[in-house]
């Protein structure tokens, strides 16, 4: 017995050991920082800190771009001042003048030059968004020249690969030196980046002294952090713990709808879904409102099309029929026979495969939802979800619906969206969709720079797709945050790019 | 030296078959990397533009030669660049080597720590209160769900005790909660494992022959019947170290720990190809050098052993 009393005596000394050591570090820690201090939870980790190949030193307030997205979702002028073009292909950017990299050296039209080439370099996908033909730098002036005409060309800047760096800091992938309010103090691959206030940042130092941006995959992890205190702001808490949130007085929570959208695809390689009547049934079938306050526990926006209505090139959608009577009204349309409710085609009841992915929960619910929905009208839904989704969704041909949430609208341009879900080549046009007079816009509006002529033909492909039901738009998610209440001025970006700014504050202790 | 020569022969066969095997079935597996690269979820690029890109990268070319060129830069010590960060693949996983290193040391001493005393315990008390509660303990701890125990463990030490942090890495403390679920969990294992050889041992022939010659029980105990009982137990313990080694991925989630193992699960998740066959070859070769050392070890323990190895 004694030998158990000593065992337990071994362990409890070890933990004890440890927490001491916590508390020393801890003591140590606010012996030595200042008061203002924020710790910042993030739901995916980050195994590099290389502005021009992860998103983390733009959110974490180290890097910026030339361009920023507004929350008006409009995009701003952030280290480059004004730009101009007369034909969309040879641009001129002034940039920004009394900033200053983190080690001091000021930032010119060289500098920037420099720093976009690296990106292009370093990562191709960012150099098949900007399409850099050449650069020429003249103090803060900065010429670019196109491979093509390419009047989306600023908003493709708000893309956080293309912040700026100087390329001459030794270790870019674990300590990057940027214009942003914070520096880095230490980098620990896919665990936490700590930061330090730069002093001399050109829109005014920030509030907080030091700040650590965490990474916990987990959603439970990351409440458990804020819980114990070892986070004060935890991106995408559980969506099932909002209520546990909201019934805590010490605790904020924040939802802001985002530029994703979760739509219905249709295979229009399989003869069904040729027919857009077809394709209008099962829009009809989804009941956009059970989808977002049931199976969303209300954390999503009902939509009309694939943009948010903010956007000011959105057409006025009329309000669409659901239920089942105005599918079957659709099917009807469509040539199907409906007899006693039921839906066939040739005398031959319909069967179909639809595909989702396990790692947004709610589509494995809402294709249920759809199966039972339609089972009513005769119709057999089969459900598998897959791995690698995109892959399957184009290199196989076995499925007919499925479930899918793309970005719409990334750089707060429509012509991202449009030519990667709808022209024939695109990576995400899934539904192998090819509509000849939707191309030749979609063509059009790609070599238009004229804003309100842009605008006209992003609204016309609209109603185009919204006539045709290519996707079945049904809702945007909403991001949640949650914050401790001594937080302040925290701001829950739309786009998810901007996190830690130099107005972010904490109530002093 | 002629065994030393063998193995080291068996070893680079042996690295070398589950290299190719490796590779063979990574390629096969659904995915492809060039799209992860190019980032296409926010990049509009077109299918000939995805092409041009898998072309440079050699990516076109049959599974096989792809192979050949990675092993020529393997006997070059080259493992490639990460297709995700850019950075050497050997740089990457040195990187995270200690982190793991640490997590599997502080779990293994824990491990040691619970189940050497309690199965000890358990078997030199055998159907007394000390066996019923190690034989509890020890069904507890497999079938509770390592994830689940990691929580409550963040639960009641870190929510509401405030002892220890609930995530992340860089003091001692970070280190207990990850090392406590998975010490607690693999532990119970042990408790039984050394609770049935121990039993066995004491009732071995060499063990009545030593009481008879009147050697004290310590004695017994700790010179012959644990000598003896360790054979088992030390080969285990060889396959738990490479299971933890590359296995921690779930509580390395959980308590955001920057390990190997979630390393490479986002590797794979990102169809990092570079950085999974680097992995593949150091982690096999690290397991396979365990082993050895197991092997060893057991011929040290165990004399009846050694004098079978002499005899062939």
């Amino acid at each position: 017995m004694r030998k158990i009393i000593s065992l337990s005596l071994f362990i409890g000394l070890l933990l004890l050991a440890a927490a001491c050591s916590k508390g020393e570090s801890t003591n140590g820690e606010q012996a030595q920082t200042p008061v203002k201090e924020l710790s910042f939870l993030f739901n995916f980790a980050s195994q590099t800190i290389d502005p021009h190949l992860d998103y983390t030193p733009l959110r974490a307030g180290v890097v910026e771009t030339l361009v920023k997205l507004g929350e008006d979702l409009q995009i701003q002028p952030w280290l480059a001042e004004e730009w101009s073009s007369a034909d969309g292909q040879h641009w001129t950017f002034k940039i920004r003048e009394q900033v200053t990299f983190q080690n001091g050296k000021a930032l010119d039209a060289e500098a920037v030059k420099q720093s976009l080439e690296r990106a292009m370099e370093q990562n191709p996908g960012v150099k098949q968004v900007l399409k850099i033909k050449q650069m020429e730098a003249s103090g803060q002036s900065l010429q670019i020249t196109t491979v093509q005409p390419f009047p989306q060309f600023p908003s493709e800047l708000v893309h956080p690969n293309t912040a700026i760096m100087d390329v001459s800091a030794p270790e870019p992938d674990k300590k990057p030196i940027g214009t942003g309010p914070f520096q880095v103090a230490s980098f620990t691959s896919g665990s936490s980046l700590k930061l330090d206030r730069y002093d001399k940042y050109w829109d005014g130092a920030a509030k907080l002294s030091q700040a650590a941006f965490s990474f916990n995959e987990d959603a439970n992890a990351r409440l458990s952090a804020l819980m114990a205190g070892d986070a004060d702001i935890v991106y995408r808490p559980p969506v099932e713990s909002m209520e546990m949130i909201k019934g805590d007085a010490s605790l904020h929570l924040d939802s802001v709808v985002s530029l994703k959208t979760h739509e219905l695809i249709f295979n229009t390689r399989h003869g069904d879904f040729q027919n857009s009547y077809v394709r209008k049934a099962f829009d009809a079938l989804v009941n956009r409102e059970e989808l977002k306050d049931v199976i969303m526990g209300g954390q999503a926006t009902v939509a009309s099309g694939p943009f948010l209505p903010e956007f000011s090139f959105v057409p006025d959608y009329e309000p669409k029929e659901t239920g089942l009577d105005a599918a079957r009204k659709w099917f009807q349309q469509a040539g199907y026979e409906v007899k006693q409710g039921k839906v066939s085609k040739d005398g031959q009841p319909l069967s179909f495969k639809l595909v989702t992915y396990a790692s947004r929960a709610e589509f494995p619910l809402l294709a249920q939802v759809l199966q039972s929905q339609a089972k009513e009208l005769g119709i057999t839904i089969t459900i598998a979800q897959v791995d690698k989704y995109e892959d399957y969704l184009l290199d196989k041909d076995d499925w007919d619906l499925g479930t899918y949430s793309p970005s719409i609208a990334p750089r707060g341009d429509a012509s991202y969206f449009l030519n990667v879900a709808f022209k024939p080549d695109g990576p995400l046009n899934f539904g192998t969709i090819n509509d000849s007079e939707l191309n030749a816009w979609i063509d059009e509006l790609d070599q238009t720079v004229d804003m309100n002529e842009r605008h006209a033909l992003i609204k016309q492909a609209l109603t185009r797709i919204n006539e045709q039901m290519y996707y079945s738009y049904l809702v945007h998610p909403n991001t949640l945050v949650v914050y401790r209440e001594k937080v302040k001025n925290w701001v829950t970006s739309k786009s998810e790019y901007y996190m830690l700014t130099n107005v972010l504050d904490v109530e002093e202790k | 030296m002629s065994i030393v020569w063998k193995r080291g022969v068996e070893l680079v066969l042996f690295l070398l078959l589950l290299s190719l095997v490796s590779f063979v079935f990574v390629k096969l597996a659904p995915g492809d990397a060039v799209k992860q690269m190019l980032r296409l979820d926010d990049v509009a690029v077109t299918s000939s533009e995805i092409e041009q890109q898998r072309e440079a990268l050699g990516l076109n070319k049959p599974v096989l030669v792809q192979y050949g060129n990675w092993l020529a830069r393997l006997a070059q010590l080259d493992l490639g660049n990460s297709y995700m960060t850019n950075r050497p693949v050997s740089e990457e996983l040195l990187g995270k080597m200690p982190a793991t290193l640490l997590l599997t040391g502080s779990s293994l001493l824990i491990l040691l720590l619970i189940a050497v005393p309690l199965g000890a315990l358990s078997a030199l008390y055998p159907n007394r209160v000390i066996d019923y509660a190690s034989r509890l303990l020890a069904v507890l701890g497999t079938s509770i769900p390592s994830f689940w125990l990691g929580l409550l463990l963040i639960e009641g030490l870190s929510v509401k005790a405030g002892l220890f942090p609930s995530m992340g890495m860089g003091t001692p403390s970070h280190l207990v909660l990850p090392a406590l679920t998975l010490g607690l969990t693999m532990s119970a294992v042990y408790v039984r494992l050394i609770r049935s050889s121990l039993l066995d041992s004491l009732s071995q022939d060499f063990i009545q022959g030593a009481r008879a010659r009147g050697i004290g029980s310590g004695k017994i105990l700790l010179r012959h019947a644990f000598r003896h009982a360790l054979t088992p137990v030390v080969t285990m313990f060889g396959v738990s170290i490479g299971s933890l080694l590359g296995g921690t991925v779930v509580i390395e989630v959980l308590f955001a720990y920057p390990g190997m193992g979630k390393f490479i699960v986002d590797a794979i998740q990102s169809r990092d190809y570079p950085v999974i066959q680097g992995y593949m070859v150091v982690m096999g070769a690290a397991v396979t050098l365990i082993h050895l050392l197991v092997d060893g070890a057991n011929h040290v323990l165990n004399p009846e052993m050694r004098l079978k190895g002499e005899k062939r």
